[in-house]
């Protein structure tokens, strides 16, 4: 008999959209993980052959409590007001260091705060040991 | 490249942190190697491993990678150990949002 089949429907899978949601979440991957790579400062230890010359003016001193408050040369300060400081202190003295004195208990993002300001402004950060 | 889940200090520093030996920190105070879990006893040997393996030893570079909050003490600790090694440090941050 002479019946036709009129319609055939394919039994293979059409693999392409397939590939075009893998390639998206290939290039999706790719960009959300070059995120992760985090940032750093850079930390001079000692040990280490460095020519840095030692600074000519007195180094002001900034200490971290506990509780993450600072002072400036003794005095309470805030960043914000470290900063203005600080932006003096480049002025006069291009060469000029501030000795970072934390606390043992002291919240490390809170000296990285002091150190990202010193860098900021050029100025060198010496760290001390732990009170 | 590591896998980090915990949030860094922020600073403007645009300087990529190296992430051949990392050491990470977080705020419920387990240290990781390079991913491993490690006891802070054993973070100086297992750092020393760690540079052992590096094809450019005079310039290895710990990245330090300490959660927000960590105590300085801890950072601190690895730093000195860094220092006493002969070796670079850095401490990782993220950018300011």
């Amino acid at each position: 008999m002479g019946f036709k089949k009129k319609s055939k429907v394919s039994a293979e899978f059409n693999m392409s959209s397939l590939t075009d949601i893998i390639f998206l979440l290939l290039i999706f991957f790719m960009l959300t993980s070059s995120l992760i790579i985090p940032n750093a400062l850079n930390l001079k230890l000692p040990g280490k052959a460095s020519n840095q010359k030692p600074p000519k003016s007195q180094p002001v001193i900034i200490t971290i409590n506990s509780a993450g408050t600072y002072t400036y040369n003794g005095r309470k300060a805030s960043i914000s007001g470290m900063e203005k400081e600080v932006r003096t202190l480049k002025r006069k003295d291009s060469n000029a260091s501030v000795i970072i004195t934390p606390n043992a208990r002291a919240d490390n993002d809170k000296v990285v705060a002091v150190l990202d300001m010193a860098y900021r402004y050029g100025i060198n950060a010496i760290l001390t040991d732990p009170k | 490249m590591v896998q980090i889940n915990i949030e860094l200090p922020e600073s403007d520093s645009k300087t990529v942190a190296p992430t051949n030996i990392t050491v990470m920190i977080t705020n419920d105070g387990k240290v990781t190697l390079n991913g491993q879990k490690i006891k802070l006893a054993n973070v100086r040997s297992g750092i020393q491993k760690e540079v052992a393996k590096q094809s450019n030893k005079e310039n290895a570079t710990i990245a330090i990678v300490a959660e927000k909050g960590v105590d300085w003490q801890h950072v601190n600790r690895v730093m000195v150990m860094a220092g006493r090694l002969g070796l670079k440090a850095i401490i990782a941050t993220q950018p300011r949002s």
